[in-house]
């Protein structure tokens, strides 16, 4: 339901889930929970929800037997693969239905029938701060707040989009720690910022290398550690000498002087920072590089690996699920991993972007099968009117959902899926080093989990000796055979069973996860793929070049305290008190524009208009010339006007944090008057 | 007994209390039926977490002419029984901190009655500021903050 996985009491009366509270025990939530998590109790019980498949005729949606369903999906696939190629078929994950596990299964099954065409909502969030860390220090971060003196939250809101870290930030705070926000808008944990900084949209990148610059400068960096543990420190160095102060205030709009006095409050502090990059870095057109250089910090503040820094927290070992070593498709060009080749070798994602061009070209092969799984590319995709003609060429396409989405309009089957209390999976917490296992509460007639419809699928289309596994228990003992963890013991623990002791400073002994085993300021293997070796800053193209037809700079994404993405919009309580989509603008844009908080504008980009209702926030809250929208809403939907082609070219991510539009007041038409 | 402590230096307006509160007293998440009010103050960042204090000697519960306000022993919570209100809004008029507000359907004064001990705004306060404490423990919490301060500043690390 939400990826923060909060321990949670389910409580059941008469066979239905009637209350849902934190768990005391658990080291994450403490026993608290947003109301978010309250809102499983809607989620399973909810009126709407699909409980028998439906199949699209010439008259409408058609509610087909679930075997039936079945047996024509696997008909149609093989008539596909046969046709166009194995490669012709794809599967898309979400994260509406289940977590890790059904990730791997997705990846499982798609290989298992012999096409490298994974897709999932990763290359578009969160796969970019992964990748831009994981090319400094070789994986992403864990922050150590509870520990720490310093506690920077770059570009993200974590009350809204990872609760249980406000509690941790603040615990930390409490012996005189000092909270840094940085960010476009004045978010809720900005509000409790000892220093909020106000930035301009895609240029953290420069802030970064200028805080970097004074660092050096006032040298509070961490010799040992650059000297015994870091490559390519000197060229960083040299680089960084360009981000002066004045440079960083004309790019960032942070004032010099500001930017010097927070490199010495940082430096200070060292080697007790921890910094969290957040959403709002990743979806820009340099966005991998700004990461790459917020990234570096951890190298000059010795803070890499430390208590009270950003440590690397260790996973457990499972097996593995997906097939990439044993069945490797790398050969039969994964969609996106000619144009994204970092994405792909890195993390394994196919582009979305580019499937949509290849949806609608057949480019460079025909793509004509999809099986999409708690996902809702027609709201979280860029350029929504794209994504609806490319999903409606598809051959076949079948979406699993618990709801009638804006996605599963499109489909030829909709298949009813099981919420994440209908399933038994494994939950990780890197922070405390935990795993516990989820209990499967309640079931639904006709909701497979995921396991079971790709099982059953797999059997279909003579791919069974794939899922061996006859239920959840089967599968959830087999991953952790070899992992010195029992699964009894698991059970035992539903607040989370430490599976290995947290360990600090790993690196002096097994070295960094990188390709040099060392911090690597600088990247040979982005060199080697035709990237930029440094972590470059390049200014966003609003600043570079504007155009004044498209004066305003637009960010979207921001989270709402109810919704996760474009979730949760058809329950009714969260709809009375957050009921709609809404342009944020600043009280000197609205005064000029003439409008006020309820009136409707029309926003547009490039790609076209939308029309919103418009709400003036307060005077700090936003900076003039910036407006932000949040996405996930089927009226005003705010990806109708977004590019899907100005990605980053190291990640390929869309850029959805600094599209240039123009707002103009709604024309009414004259019929409204009648 | 215990009672709802408000730390305004963690509180961020998320109102994830209120929406529980609300969610509590009418199944929705409308935040004027919450006994919870979170005040943020924009122009100069104050979040104030405000819910009743259940006073030892309450002036809500002294002047209500329908002796509709009563203490539960066990909670020490100073409660509203709906059925005996009569909508005069004296214990309104009388709470010293405004915690006590008004429903307007049902014609009664609505206010904290600590969840018969399990408060749900604490149970949803995802940021610390709220907890359901005594007197005792949260002075000992303050002069722990307040002695790892010192040590904090005087340099000393006890870990």
């Amino acid at each position: 339901m939400c990826d923060n996985r909060c321990g949670i009491n389910v409580f059941v009366e008469n066979g239905s889930i009637v209350e849902i509270t934190g768990l005391k025990e658990h080291k994450w939530n403490n026993g608290r929970l947003c109301v978010k998590g309250r809102l499983g109790v809607d989620l399973v019980n909810a009126p709407d929800r699909i409980l028998t498949p439906l199949k699209r005729t010439e008259s409408g949606w058609q509610e087909i037997g679930l075997e039936q369903a079945y047996d024509e999906i696997a008909e149609k696939i093989k008539t596909i693969q046969s046709r166009w190629g194995e490669r012709a078929m794809s599967v898309w994950k979400g994260e509406a239905l289940g977590f890790l596990t059904q990730e791997a299964l997705y990846r499982r099954f798609i290989h298992a029938v012999g096409s490298p065409n994974y897709f999932s909502n990763d290359s578009g969030c969160y796969v970019g701060r992964w990748m831009g860390y994981a090319i400094v220090t070789g994986d992403w971060a864990t922050q150590d707040f509870l520990y720490s003196k310093c506690a920077i939250i770059w570009a993200s809101n974590p009350p809204y989009s990872q609760p249980n870290l406000t509690q941790s930030i603040f615990k930390g705070r409490e012996k005189d720690g000092k909270l840094i926000v940085i960010d476009v808008r004045l978010s809720a944990i900005a509000r409790q910022a000892d220093e909020f900084v106000q930035i301009l949209p895609g240029t953290d990148g420069a802030l970064a290398l200028g805080i970097a610059r004074q660092l050096i400068e006032d040298d509070t960096i961490d010799h040992s550690f650059i000297d015994n543990h870091s490559v390519g420190f000197i060229e960083y160095s040299l680089y960084v000498r360009e981000f002066t102060p004045e440079r960083v205030e004309k790019e960032t709009g942070v004032a010099a002087a500001r930017v010097v006095s927070l490199a010495r409050e940082i430096g200070g502090r060292r080697p007790k920072v921890s910094i969290y990059a957040g959403n709002g870095l990743e979806q820009h057109e340099n966005g991998i590089n700004n990461i790459r250089a917020i990234a570096c910090l951890d190298g000059l503040l010795g803070n890499f690996d430390h208590q009270g820094g950003n440590f690397n927290a260790e996973k457990p070992k499972f097996r593995d699920l997906t097939l990439y070593s044993e069945k490797p498709l790398r050969h039969l060009g994964p969609i996106g991993a000619d144009k994204y080749p970092v994405l792909y070798d890195v993390r394994q994602e196919c582009h979305t972007m580019t499937a949509m061009d290849t949806l609608l070209t057949e480019k460079p092969y025909p793509l004509k099968g999809m099986i999409l799984a708690g996902a809702n590319p027609v709201l979280t995709n860029p350029n929504s009117g794209k994504v609806v003609k490319a999903l409606k060429a598809l051959d076949l396409f079948v979406v699993r959902d618990l709801f009638m989405t804006e996605t599963a309009e499109l489909a030829d089957y909709v298949l009813p899926a099981a919420t994440f209390l209908e399933n038994s999976e494994f939950h990780c917490h890197p922070i405390h080093q935990t795993i516990s296992l989820s209990k499967k509460i309640v079931s639904f007639q006709g909701c497979d989990t995921e396991f079971i419809f790709l099982k059953k699928l797999a059997e279909k289309l003579g791919k069974g000796e794939y899922f061996p596994w006859k239920d959840a228990e089967e599968l959830n003992r087999w991953m952790l055979q070899g992992t010195g963890i029992k699964y009894e013991e698991v059970l035992a623990h539903p607040e989370g069973l430490e599976y290995a002791p947290r360990r600090y400073q790993k690196y002096k002994e097994e070295g960094l996860p990188t390709k040099s085993r060392k911090f690597e300021f600088v990247s040979e293997y982005l060199r080697d793929c035709g990237y930029s070796y440094l972590p470059e800053y390049i200014a966003p193209a609003y600043v570079r070049s504007p155009n004044p037809e498209y004066p305003f700079v637009m960010v979207t994404g921001a989270r709402k305290v109810f919704y996760t993405h474009g979730r949760n919009r058809n329950f009714k309580r969260c709809i009375t008190a957050i009921p709609h989509a809404e342009i944020e603008i600043h009280p000197s844009d609205a005064e000029t524009l003439g409008i006020g908080t309820g009136d409707m504008v029309t926003v547009t980009s490039v790609v076209g208009s939308i029309n919103i209702p418009v709400k003036v926030v307060g005077n700090s809250e936003i900076l003039p010339g910036v407006t932000q929208v949040t996405h996930g809403w089927r009226e005003s939907n705010i990806n109708l006007i977004i590019p899907d082609d100005r990605n980053d070219p190291v990640d390929g991510f869309p850029l959805m944090k600094a599209v240039e539009v123009k707002i103009e007041p709604m024309v009414k038409h004259e019929t409204e008057n009648e | 007994m215990r009672f709802i402590t408000m730390d305004v230096k963690k509180c961020v307006v998320c109102r994830n209390c209120e929406y529980a509160c609300a969610f509590r007293q009418s199944g929705n998440f409308r935040r004027e039926d919450s006994n919870i009010r979170v005040e943020y103050h924009n122009d100069v960042k104050i979040c104030l977490p405000q819910t009743c204090l259940h006073c030892e000697d309450a002036w809500c519960l002294e002047i209500c002419p329908a002796a509709a306000i009563v203490k539960d022993e066990d909670t020490g919570a100073i409660e509203i029984v709906s059925e005996r209100c009569i909508g005069c809004k004296m214990c309104m008029l009388a709470c010293p901190f405004g915690n006590i507000h008004f429903d307007k359907i049902n014609m009664v004064s609505r206010k904290c009655n600590l969840c018969k001990g399990d408060p749900n705004c604490v149970a949803h306060c995802i940021s610390g500021a709220l907890q359901y404490t005594t007197v005792q423990d949260s002075c000992l919490n303050n002069r722990e903050i307040f002695h790892r301060f010192i040590e904090s500043i005087l340099d000393i690390n006890t870990e």
